[in-house]
């Protein structure tokens, strides 16, 4: 059947995760998002390129031959577009970007490798694709734990937005390589673990947990989910379980030999290890934050994926806005680091109204607009550290703090922004030396920075004189109509300074004209 | 209560033993007077065919693992040797009964007008000159005599095939003084027919072949003289182990084992009653054979050429004519079947309906232009199978079709490797088995792509997608389009192409990972539901019952009080009467004209009964070596019915023996008008279901009348 347009689109995604291979078909509509398809393989690349940053040949070998045979499914259900994914395993490796090469030859799949924040990203999508069950669970403080392979995130909701998020380097197969080296007898692996455990968790509450009540927490794994509805005591379709019978459960399956575990979980013998660490894990969070539940939706990167996509792809209505949980991520750093909010907020709408009004100029789209917003957030967190190298600073703390969902080009170029905001501008030779940016993101970095500049001049008293504002665009001017309650001497001086930069980058002349509401 | 053991060794009945009393059962249908006299033949035959396969793989088994020093007892406590030691008596003595039956039979056969002349020597003047002619015409072409002297060794003999030993001595010698006697040996061509029809004026005259060959030995022997012959036959060794593991191709492996399987240890000789004791000596001698495994048949050997005489024309009267499957209602034929089972779940009852729904439904999806892939498991299918053919040209077609094919199919595996590479040349994905597991379970995925989006249709059984024994097996089917089932359908298929396991089944369950615990726990069920006062009951159907762990819960639950009522075909392990451990436990057998064959499972779950199909029987087996899966019928309709079905065969007078508690089956004698045959009951229901189709539909639905 030839696809019509209101047939629902098959849509497949790939995870190439750092100990299983994934495939999922999906079938998107309106209706919503439909797995059709699951395939799993097991492959644990993870633990080569964890411990020598490599990936054996037989491995890739499997690799490329899984790969291809997802690539035959996918034809088999005439899967129209496709994502694949590669995470931690592949992104820790020193050659991964002839390793991509290599795939794509071989396998004939077009592999991408995803920032851990990008990765988180698609997990919390694909929890928050569960909608009104997750929208129930945040509106107590809620922590997600986000249980990989190479690391685990852990999120903070506040007042049903996400407002912290930080990863640390305990992914159960990390953790298990680790282990295997100490070559621990059984009795003492828990208390091994807890000590590797315990002390990045302690300075994680201390830094951000501080008297923040925690009540739920959202699990996701690829080793416990599986079996949670059918394992821990009292758990129906919500997949919700009491602190308490969690814990239990979870000291019942440390407690217990291999083959128990395996026999009572219905699960094979060798996947228990893995598990029994996840579920080490999730005891250790659950105790050290004092929560109350546990959901576990058994919800994975797959999910987030289709999701984003369907989202993407106008294929169906979002249920969430993820750009308020990036804002309001960088709000909570910029409270952090003592930023102004009100100043923030005023930079924020002049920057805005500009964008706004010269997008037939700037050619700029949805996510460099949220990359603006995010640099007039942060365009001032460096002064924390020192108030007189503002720029360096601020672009060293936006480098060094996790925000969930920006791959790292985007962070780099936001860092870039808020950086030439305050410091001379590096044109493309001398900042692609030092860094990861393309053509592309200079250019991005070249034009937000020129507005940025510009509203940082309107507003450079720090007083929010500027009500409202209007852009207009005449030929080679960009008129600038502001409402201001107050004089704008001071801002006029410094703008006529900015505005070399801005007519630099886009060949027009901004020009500001004040018209008073008032009179 | 006391704790009671219920694994106690002696509330088991050795698995090999009862299966005598099995074929003891099929030939208890071969005396009944009351049953056409040619299907009384048949059922004899089938008991030789059957004893043939038990030796070439349970005794054959069983002395492996004496050579091997195995010592493993089995579920009643036996070692090899002991379970041996058991054997013995019973198969001389059940070989003894058969040819007593035989005798019988082939008595009623002359009064009826057919006679089998059993000796050469019967024959009258003119017979015997046919034979001879018979003989030089197209017997002694394909004759391979071989002598054995110093310089030529003993002959190897085939397995399983028909042979003519001879003592000869040089000629003009004294045979009674010549001391070198030599023996000879001829096989029996299996490519001509075993009965050669004599010209007769008045009724029908056949003698076999063997006979035909001895009287005409000394044409072999030109330079001999005759002292003695006499017909032999051997079985060996067949069910040699495949080194998995070790196999680099599966399927070269097997070939080469199809080759080997002929040379294997003798496990049986049969010879004639009143063999010369010298040929007799050398045969023992030079098959290395022991004298418990010496059987001296009185009478023809190998009945399998009972099933020849079947099927001779002109006996009809003397035959059961089974009806003509009848159509299923939902699927008459030209219909859409995708569109049928979009209304609902349909179930197909064989052999009493039709088998074409099942080949219509993978060729309709063949040439459907929406459909996008097939996926079928075939584990025995017939020559030039439709649904073979199907699948190729769905692969020709350019649909994606992967057939998993399972070449460890006891006995056919050649049949099996030939048509899996015309598959593949066709296009198809053809998986050869799993390593280590028999892949058993029957299912068929049809993934179709309609306007509101994937659909998946899929076809359950309890038999093989064969649509040549689905006349005569009766087996259990189910086409559904519910999507739980095809969620599972889709992950069994991905876990048979060898990737990991789904996260979650929604309706079946799959051996041998989770069945046998899912049937543990549904008995388990029972017991606590009898334990705490509410209703409980298992009603159960199957070939064969010997799991330890299922008939020990078995024993728990009757011990707690639950009504256990049990249809075992053949192998029954567990004990009935037993006191305190299965009082409440009935076992029944039905041997009828039909190979009983269906998998019915049905749990009373506190007055909420549960109804499953599967294509496992409860042995280790099925639950622990092969793929198998049993699955739920949830349609309320379709669920009554199959308790309907199971409930009947209960109710049956006519074919239904009873395990006693001493092992032994009875069965109740009722006058021939009193007699209930669920099989000709089926048949008569399956012909009312297509006149009065409104049967069909909710019985509990009020249906107004349109007119006056």
């Amino acid at each position: 059947m030839a696809e019509k347009k209101n047939n629902p689109r098959l849509f497949a995604a790939i995870d190439v995760g750092s100990f299983e291979l994934c495939l999922k078909i999906f079938e998107i509509s309106p209706k919503g998002i439909r797995q059709i398809d699951h395939i799993r393989h097991r492959l644990a690349l993870g633990t080569d390129s964890y411990a020598t940053r490599k990936i054996s040949l037989a491995k890739m070998e499997e690799l490329f031959r899984i790969l291809q045979e997802f690539k035959d499914i996918m034809k088999q259900y005439h899967v129209r577009d496709y994502r694949a994914y590669g995470t931690s395993a592949l992104r820790e490796t020193d050659n991964t970007e002839i390793l991509l090469d290599q795939i794509r030859n071989r396998s004939g799949i077009d592999l991408e490798i995803l920032s851990n924040s990008e990765q988180r990203f698609l997990d919390y999508k694909a929890i928050a694709a569960f909608g009104n069950t997750f929208d129930a669970i945040i509106a107590k403080p809620t922590a997600i734990v986000d249980i990989g392979g190479g690391s685990i995130q852990l999120s903070l909701f506040d007042k049903g937005a996400l407002v912290i998020t930080q990863s640390l380097k305990l992914g159960v197969l990390r953790l298990h390589e680790r282990l295997q080296n100490m070559k621990p007898r059984s009795t003492q692996i828990e208390a091994l673990m807890d000590e590797m455990i315990d002390g990045q968790l302690s300075v994680f509450k201390k830094m951000y947990l501080k008297d923040r009540e925690i009540k739920n927490l959202i699990i996701m794994d690829d080793y416990l989910s599986d079996r949670f509805k059918t394992a821990v005591p009292g758990v129906g379709d919500d997949r919700i379980a009491t602190a308490d019978a969690f814990l239990e459960f979870a000291d019942g399956v440390m407690g217990k030999g291999s083959e128990e575990v395996a026999d009572a979980l219905e699960i094979s013998e060798e996947s228990v290890p893995l598990l029994k660490i996840s579920a080490g894990i999730m005891k250790r969070v659950a105790r050290s934050f004092g929560a109350d539940a546990l959901w576990v939706p058994g919800a994975a990167l797959c999910d987030g994926i289709a999701y984003e996509y369907a989202e993407q792809n106008k294929l169906m209505s979002a249920s969430r806005d993820f750009e308020a949980d990036i804002l309001a991520c960088a709000a909570t750093i910029s409270r952090r680091y003592m930023g102004s909010r009100k100043r923030a907020e005023a930079l924020e709408n002049i920057a805005l109204a500009i964008f706004d009004g010269m997008k037939r100029v700037h050619g700029m789209g949805e996510r460099q607009r949220l990359i603006l917003r995010l640099s007039a957030t942060l365009h001032d967190c460096g002064k924390f550290i020192n108030m007189t190298n503002v720029g360096e600073c601020s672009h060293a703390i936006i480098m060094n703090t996790e925000m969930i969902g920006l791959s790292h080009l985007e962070r780099e170029i936001l860092a870039c922004v808020v950086k030439f905001n305050h410091e001379a501008f590096e044109y493309f030779e001398d900042l692609s030396a030092h860094s990861d940016i393309n053509e592309e993101a200079y250019l991005t970095i070249a034009k937000l920075t020129a507005i940025l500049r510009i509203a940082n001049a309107l507003d450079k008293s720090h007083r929010q004189k500027i009500k409202d504002i209007r852009v207009s665009l005449k030929e080679d001017k960009l008129t600038i109509d502001v409402d201001a309650g107050a004089d704008l001497l001071f801002e006029q001086e410094r703008f006529a300074s900015r505005a070399a930069f801005f007519e630099e980058v886009y060949g027009l002349r901004p020009v500001i004209r004040r018209s008073s509401s008032s009179s | 209560m006391i704790n009671m053991d219920f694994t106690n060794t002696k509330y088991y009945t050795n698995r090999e033993l009862s299966w005598v009393r099995f074929n003891e059962r099929v030939l208890s249908e071969a005396k009944d007077k009351e049953i056409e006299l040619f299907e009384r033949l048949k059922f004899l035959s089938i008991t030789a065919s059957n004893l043939d396969e038990f030796f070439m793989v349970r005794v054959a088994s069983l002395k492996d693992m004496v050579h091997a020093g195995y010592t493993k007892k089995d579920i009643a406590g036996l070692k090899p040797e002991g379970q041996l030691e058991l054997l013995y008596p019973v198969l001389h003595d059940f070989v003894k009964d058969q040819y007593l039956t035989y005798h019988k039979l082939a008595a009623e056969c002359s009064k009826q007008g057919l006679k089998m002349v059993e000796r050469h020597e019967d024959m009258n003047a003119e017979e015997a000159e046919y034979a001879d002619r018979y003989f030089a015409d197209s017997v002694y072409p394909v004759l391979t005599p071989m002598a054995v002297d110093s310089s030529r060794p003993f002959p190897l003999i085939k397995n399983k095939s028909l042979n003519i030993c001879a003592l000869l001595a040089k000629k003009g010698k004294d045979p009674k003084k010549d001391k070198n006697l030599v023996f000879a040996a001829v096989q029996v061509p299996s490519v001509l027919p075993r009965l050669v029809q004599l010209p007769s004026k008045e009724g029908r005259r056949v003698i076999r072949l063997e006979e035909v060959i001895e009287r005409n030995i000394d044409k072999l022997f030109l330079n001999y003289d005759l002292v003695s012959a006499s017909p032999f036959q051997i079985m060996r060794n067949a069910d040699l182990p495949i080194e998995e593991e070790e196999a680099e191709d599966l399927l070269k492996e097997i070939e080469k084992q199809i080759k080997r399987r002929q040379w294997g240890e003798v496990i049986r000789l049969e010879t004639e009653k009143g063999i010369d004791k010298r040929l007799l000596k050398i045969l023992k001698q030079e098959l290395a054979i022991n004298e418990e495994d010496i059987y001296e048949i009185d009478g023809p050997l190998d009945l399998t050429f009972l099933m020849k005489i079947y099927g001779l024309d002109g006996f009809e009267k003397f035959k059961h004519r089974s009806p003509e499957p009848c159509a299923v209602p939902r699927l008459p034929a030209g219909c859409d079947v995708f569109a049928a089972i979009r209304e609902g779940d349909i179930l197909l009852h064989h052999p009493y309906q039709s088998f074409t729904p099942v080949v219509e439904f993978i060729k309709q999806a063949a040439s459907d232009p929406d459909v996008l892939a097939i996926k079928q498991t075939l584990y025995r299918v017939s020559g030039n199978s439709p649904i073979v053919r199907a699948l190729a040209e769905a692969a020709e077609n350019g649909k994606q079709v992967s057939v998993l094919v399972e070449l460890k199919a006891r006995f056919d595996e050649e049949n099996n490797i030939g048509w899996a590479r015309m598959l593949e040349k066709s296009g198809c994905h053809v998986i050869y088995g799993l390593v280590g597991l028999k892949t058993h379970c029957k299912i068929a995925l049809v993934v179709r792509r309609e306007e509101d989006g994937i659909r998946r249709y899929v076809h359950l059984g309890t038999g093989n997608y064969n649509d040549a024994t689905a006349r005569l097996y009766t087996d259990m089917g189910l086409l559904t389009c519910a999507e739980p089932v095809g969620e599972d359908a889709t992950a069994v298929f991905n876990m048979l192409s060898g990737y990991s396991e789904p996260l979650q089944w929604n309706r079946l369950s799959l051996a041998p990972l989770w069945l046998k615990k899912r049937l543990l726990r549904l008995i388990k069920r029972e017991t606590q539901a009898a334990k705490a006062g509410r209703q409980s009951g298992i009603k159960a159907k199957m070939n064969s019952l010997c799991d330890p762990d299922v008939i020990a819960a078995l024993y728990e639950a009757s011990a707690a009080g639950v009504q256990i009522d049990l249809l075992v075909r053949g192998i029954c392990s567990l004990k009935t009467g037993i006191p305190g451990v299965s009082d409440n436990i009935r076992v029944y057998s039905i041997v009828g004209n039909y190979l009983e064959h269906s998998r019915i499972f049905i749990f009373e779950n506190d007055c909420n009964p549960e109804v499953y199909l599967a294509s496992a029987d409860w042995m280790p087996r099925n639950l622990e070596r092969r793929v198998e899966i049993m699955f739920p019928i949830e349609d309320a309709v379709l669920k009554e019915t199959v308790i309907h079905i199971l409930t009947e065969q209960f109710k049956d007078t006519a074919k239904k023996h009873v395990l006693m508690p001493d092992g032994s089956y009875k069965k109740k004698r009722v006058s021939k008008e009193n007699r209930f045959s669920c099989q000709i009951s089926f048949e008569q229901e399956a012909a009312d279901l297509l006149e009065k189709p409104d049967q069909l539909k909710d019985s509990r639905r009020f249906i107004p009348m349109e007119k006056i």
